[in-house]
């Protein structure tokens, strides 16, 4: 939908940008760094950009990891992470980067549950300094045992209207979000849509967002549906456009899950050689994402990536349609008020407060 | 009697319908990945038609056409109610008492139903990391009901650590800690069907799956396990459910790693048959 032959990056307001000037510009070193997708959608053409750039010391915070966290421990990126999940693919045949780490103290964890670690994001990005949460959870390890936040993990306070215990999650403002979703305007206007998870909270959170996406669309298309911007433009920082940004994962309205592709992937990740092997071949060996792509056509052919395009699903439509009725009409009528626009200057203009003094006009 | 029949099904099937038949009509219900979504479904599919299916990444009333990778698959959003985000789910679903139902797997489980799914052994020098809390502990606190099913976990004395509350230590501590009175109503694992009756809560045997004793289920709980007066065998999935299973999720019915290494060998015979066109 993007106008032929206009140079992105000309229009006025653009925030479009590769992956590699997005990271360079906005991930620094030592950054604490939300993902701001759930499962799915997952911002991997972000998180290989950050790999590829050897980032250092990252702390991660994550909603759930299917492979991303394993991939950033692995890379060095991270030793901090703050999570309630990460996938592993079966028993004790399938270790995970994730736990290699943890038994060899490369990796600090801080478990939460779902809902907790996004009630901290969700406090953060309201601008609140806490949050209750749900207090079941002060009958668990999980609110027992600390290490990365220790003390402000979980407080218990007195509900200042019923005085009953609450438990309470400090509000955090992580300084980037990397985000992926199907379309955004050059300006950073996301739209995102299927499965919302925790992407509203994860990227309003930060300090900083780099929205990735499927395609880029022009402002009209966003002014036509703007229920699904899930992130206005001006808390947008960089726009990337990168097609099947998000494999081996999936983008609702654009490809499927890559099973098999991600098969390969745990077994390779089962050992410490494996994950590195994957690491070097679909990571530091390729310059962006359609380097990724065309090594990915090489190898398996591109029939094998077409056939997880997904099929055209349109929603319904809604209609912001109105009347259009102006207040005054063509013929310069108002019909509310039931005057013309010069009866009714005379008639303001001729109440005795009416206010009167002199201007210069050029 | 109807005719006798005989079927051949694996130890999955015969969880995913015993989890199915949980399941009641217009229950709504929050259903996690694998076994049970592919148990939800068929509930859907044959004797709760009107039960409302819902994620925690927020997807309500889903009607997944395939099985779903994880909860957030798009097979689940070829037409879904409700689009709402996690907060909404834990919050004005959870919290407000809409969850009728949960399903979650155990890695660890002691007496009362309690679980364990963060690691095996010392939470800072782990054997293990298992996948995590995920929404465990606050659906399992919130909801009406809960139904477990084990796989591949183990029965403990004590969790090596406490993710999710059970009947916590049994008899009214639940209610007693500020949580509602609902917890785990059943546990399905690969040998029998427990359940925890009031007042204890504790897990009892209620019926042992085909060609399994008393003494297997035993084995492996290093409690004295309690026995109902009257245990059963627990029903086999019907034709119609072992054939849902198949179609709907041969993965799950073949065991996970199965269909992985099956995945597995046909990117590598993907890649092979490249490699032969290249030369």
């Amino acid at each position: 939908m993007v106008l032929e032959g206009v140079f992105m990056g000309d229009i006025p307001g653009s925030k479009v940008m590769t992956a590699k000037e997005a990271v360079e510009k906005f991930v620094p070193d030592g950054a604490s760094v939300s993902i701001a997708n759930f499962l799915t959608c997952v911002p991997f053409a972000l998180i290989h950009e950050v790999i590829r750039q050897r980032k250092k010391d990252l702390t991660i915070w994550s909603q759930s990891g299917i492979e991303e966290i394993d991939l950033l421990i692995a890379a060095g990126c991270t030793k901090k992470v703050i999570t309630a999940y990460n996938y592993r693919a079966g028993g004790e045949w399938a270790s995970t980067e994730f736990e290699r780490a943890v038994k060899d103290k490369r990796v600090e964890v801080e478990d939460l549950s779902n809902f907790t670690v996004l009630a901290m994001l969700w406090a953060g990005a309201l601008g609140y300094n806490f949050m209750p949460v749900l207090k079941g959870i002060k009958e668990t390890d999980v609110f027992r045992v600390r290490t990365l936040l220790g003390e402000d993990k979980f407080k218990v306070i007195k509900d200042p209207f019923t005085g009953e215990d609450t438990v309470v999650v400090k509000g955090v403002q992580p300084e980037v979000a990397l985000f992926h979703c199907q379309r955004a305007d050059r300006q950073g206007n996301a739209q995102y849509w299927g499965s919302i998870g925790n992407s509203k909270w994860a990227a309003l959170a930060c300090k900083r967002i780099i929205v990735c996406c499927e395609e880029i669309v022009d402002h009209d298309v966003i002014q036509w549906s703007p229920h699904l911007t899930l992130l206005p433009a001006f808390r947008v920082d960089a726009v990337v456009e990168d097609t099947w940004a998000a494999h081996p994962a999936e983008v609702l309205g654009y490809y499927n899950f890559d099973l098999s592709f991600r098969a390969g992937f745990y077994f390779a990740q089962a050992s410490a050689k494996g994950m590195q092997d994957f690491i070097k071949e679909w990571i530091y060996d390729r310059a962006d994402r359609q380097d990724y792509l065309s090594h990915y056509v090489s190898k398996l052919g591109a029939e094998k990536l077409l056939r997880l395009r997904a099929r055209r699903h349109p929603s319904q439509t809604a209609d912001y349609g109105t009347a259009n009725l102006t207040v005054w009409d063509e013929k310069g009528n108002c019909e509310e008020l039931g005057v013309s626009r010069t009866e009714f200057d005379k008639i303001i203009e001729s109440q005795p407060e009416v206010c009167e003094w002199e201007t210069e006009e050029k | 009697m109807g005719n006798r029949r005989k079927v051949k099904f694996t130890l999955a099937e015969m969880m995913i319908y015993n989890a199915s038949l949980e399941v009641r009509d217009h229950d709504r219900v929050m259903v996690g990945q694998g076994l049970p979504i592919a148990a939800c479904t068929m509930a859907k599919k044959f004797h709760a038609p009107n039960a409302v299916l819902l994620t925690e990444a927020g997807l309500v009333d889903i009607d997944p056409y395939r099985s779903p990778l994880h909860i957030a698959d798009p097979t689940c959003m070829k037409g879904f109610s409700y689009s709402c985000d996690l907060i909404d789910i834990f919050t004005t679903v959870l919290n407000r008492g809409y969850v009728d139902v949960c399903f979650l797997g155990v890695g660890q489980v002691d007496k009362f139903g309690n679980i364990n799914s963060t690691v095996i052994g010392d939470y800072f020098n782990p054997k293990m990391r298992m996948m995590g809390a995920g929404g465990a502990p606050d659906f399992a606190a919130y909801a009406k009901r809960v139904v477990l099913t084990m796989r591949g976990g183990k029965f403990a004395d004590k969790l090596d650590y406490f993710t999710t509350p059970g009947w916590l230590s049994g008899g009214d501590s639940r209610v007693k800690a500020g949580l509602p009175d609902s917890g785990p109503e059943i546990l399905i694992s690969t040998k029998a069907v427990f359940r925890f009756p009031p007042p204890e809560h504790e897990l009892t045997l209620v019926s042992l799956h085909p060609h399994c004793k008393v003494e297997d289920v035993q084995k492996d709980i290093p409690w004295k396990l309690k026995i109902a007066d009257k245990i059963s065998v627990t029903p086999a999935p019907t034709a119609a459910a072992i054939d849902f299973c198949r179609t709907f999720d041969p993965t799950l019915s073949a065991g996970r790693k199965l269909g992985l290494t099956l995945s597995m060998q046909a990117l590598a015979r993907k890649i092979a048959e490249k490699q032969k066109q290249k030369s």
